[in-house]
């Protein structure tokens, strides 16, 4: 009752003077608010020229502040290996880390299903390949329209837990130890920061796609510089969705299990 | 009317909706007793955040923020750059919620339940 | 209709999923009324005319309901 009580006093005071200092927002739509009016213009203008992405979301990432989406993915990777730090922690205690598939092994399947002709295995298998076929293209069109790494990673990841989740005694479209999910996970963090690298040993600065020691043209080297950071984004953020889930999902105990 | 509750809008009408959004957010987590609660009103403040960074980049009569041939005009496209702090912002909510995930599975084995009262209980019985 | 109205009606739809997020007693309820919450949030970013952070709403959105699910086999699903 008591914190019900402070919650409210809380929000109204904070709502009041929040409401009464509101003068110095802009409007929205306003075009000569100064969120426009610093260093978005040079982006929108000069996009095309300089990172030859027509995606500016993606040239704003991946180019302009590629050094910010580095850290960002280093941040994740450090919430993967976190999260098996905190729940691998007192090894001795075997029983508590079961695997779901032997779990599932032993039960018979409870029911039948509604619609026979409908066979779980074969529609998951299908989705599953379905989904990793759309998250390359949203990988490789990530600079032409909406996507890049991250959206393409998440979908990965995705098609990993519908087939490990629904149907876990098929085999999988590939199969992933906790173990090597983590170790996965820094690989993409190491080819985002070997590209940066690569650029520093060809005498350029950090992340500057222009120098990269390939045979290529300048408009060419942008667009391969910034498909190498996306595809260590995309596996940095898939092994590391994949490594918190088995993290988890490994310490499972059920309520009515006895030590 | 319609001309009139637009600009009330534009004018501080979605900033007020977007705090109002983010103190619910404040009030689930500090009346909530469930750890898992506290966890999704987190997120709840978070995408109040991103509602209000998203506003602060809107331009009237622009369009998203992939090229057009022919127009290359900077008022005629939206500000990019919020879009781009936004974009990792979400993928990082995802770290962090899973990060505490682990740490309530932690807390329900080491004490038996994820509500506040009894935690504190079983830790003054210790 | 102009984009400003549908975002305040999208808004406010959020904040009444955050109400029932709030006092509501049972936590799988919860949890899938935090995956509307996200669905409503991606059409949110759509209307503010930014598709690639709707793309990402949409699926971490699904990934971390994912998450929420998972714990929930371990922990309680009342609450007090």
């Amino acid at each position: 009752m008591m914190r019900k009580v402070i919650g409210i006093i809380v929000i109204i005071v904070g709502l009041g003077y929040v409401f009464m200092s509101f003068d110095f927002l802009p409007v929205i739509g306003d075009s000569t608010a100064p969120a426009h009016t610093h260093v978005s213009d040079y982006y929108i203008e000069n996009a095309l020229r300089d990172t030859h992405s027509p995606n500016l979301v993606t040239a704003v990432l991946a180019d302009y502040r590629g050094f910010d989406t580095l850290l960002e993915t280093t941040v994740m990777f450090s919430a993967g290996v976190c999260a098996v730090m905190i729940l691998g922690s007192k090894s001795h205690i075997r029983n508590r880390f079961l695997v779901p598939k032997k779990i599932l092994k032993g039960k018979p399947e409870p029911g039948v299903s509604a619609y026979k002709t409908v066979n779980k295995d074969v529609m998951v298998t299908l989705i599953a390949i379905m989904i990793l076929l759309y998250a390359i293209y949203v990988l490789l069109h990530g600079e032409v329209g909406p996507g890049g790494g991250f959206q393409a990673g998440a979908l990965m990841a995705l098609s990993y837990i519908v087939s490990m989740m629904i149907a876990p005694d098929t085999r999988p479209l590939f199969s992933l130890s906790k173990a090597n999910a983590a170790a996965l996970a820094g690989i993409g963090v190491f080819i985002y920061a070997f590209t940066g690298l690569l650029t520093v040993f060809n005498g350029g600065m950090f992340l500057e796609y222009g120098r990269l020691p390939f045979p290529v043209s300048n408009e060419y080297l942008h667009t391969i510089g910034i498909m190498l950071i996306e595809v260590g984004v995309t596996i940095g953020v898939m092994a590391t969705i994949i490594t918190i889930l088995k993290a988890i999902i490994e310490r499972v105990r059920f309520d009515d299990d006895r030590d | 009317m319609m001309t009139g509750i637009e600009q009330f809008l534009a004018d501080k009408g979605i900033y007020y909706l977007t705090f109002l959004l983010l103190s619910f957010g404040v009030y689930g987590i500090i009346a909530c007793k469930n750890y898992m609660k506290k966890l999704i009103c987190m997120n709840i403040m978070q995408v109040a955040a991103i509602v209000f960074f998203l506003s602060l980049g809107q331009k009237k009569g622009a369009t998203i923020p992939v090229l057009i041939e022919g127009l290359t005009n900077a008022d005629s496209y939206i500000n990019p750059l919020t879009h781009a702090l936004m974009l990792t912002a979400i993928v990082v909510s995802l770290g962090t919620t899973g990060v505490g995930l682990a740490l309530l599975t932690r807390i329900r084995e080491k004490f038996g339940s994820v509500e506040e009262d009894d935690i504190i209980r079983r830790q003054n019985k210790l | 209709m102009s984009p400003l109205i549908i975002e305040a009606i999208l808004l406010l739809a959020l904040i009444a999923i955050t109400l029932a997020v709030i006092f509501n007693r049972d936590l799988l309820i919860v949890i899938i009324t935090y995956c509307a919450f996200s669905f409503i949030a991606m059409f949110l970013y759509i209307v503010m005319s930014s598709p690639d952070v709707a793309f990402t709403e949409a699926v971490i959105g699904v990934i971390s309901t994912i998450y929420f699910i998972i714990t929930l086999r371990k922990i309680d699903r009342r609450c007090k």
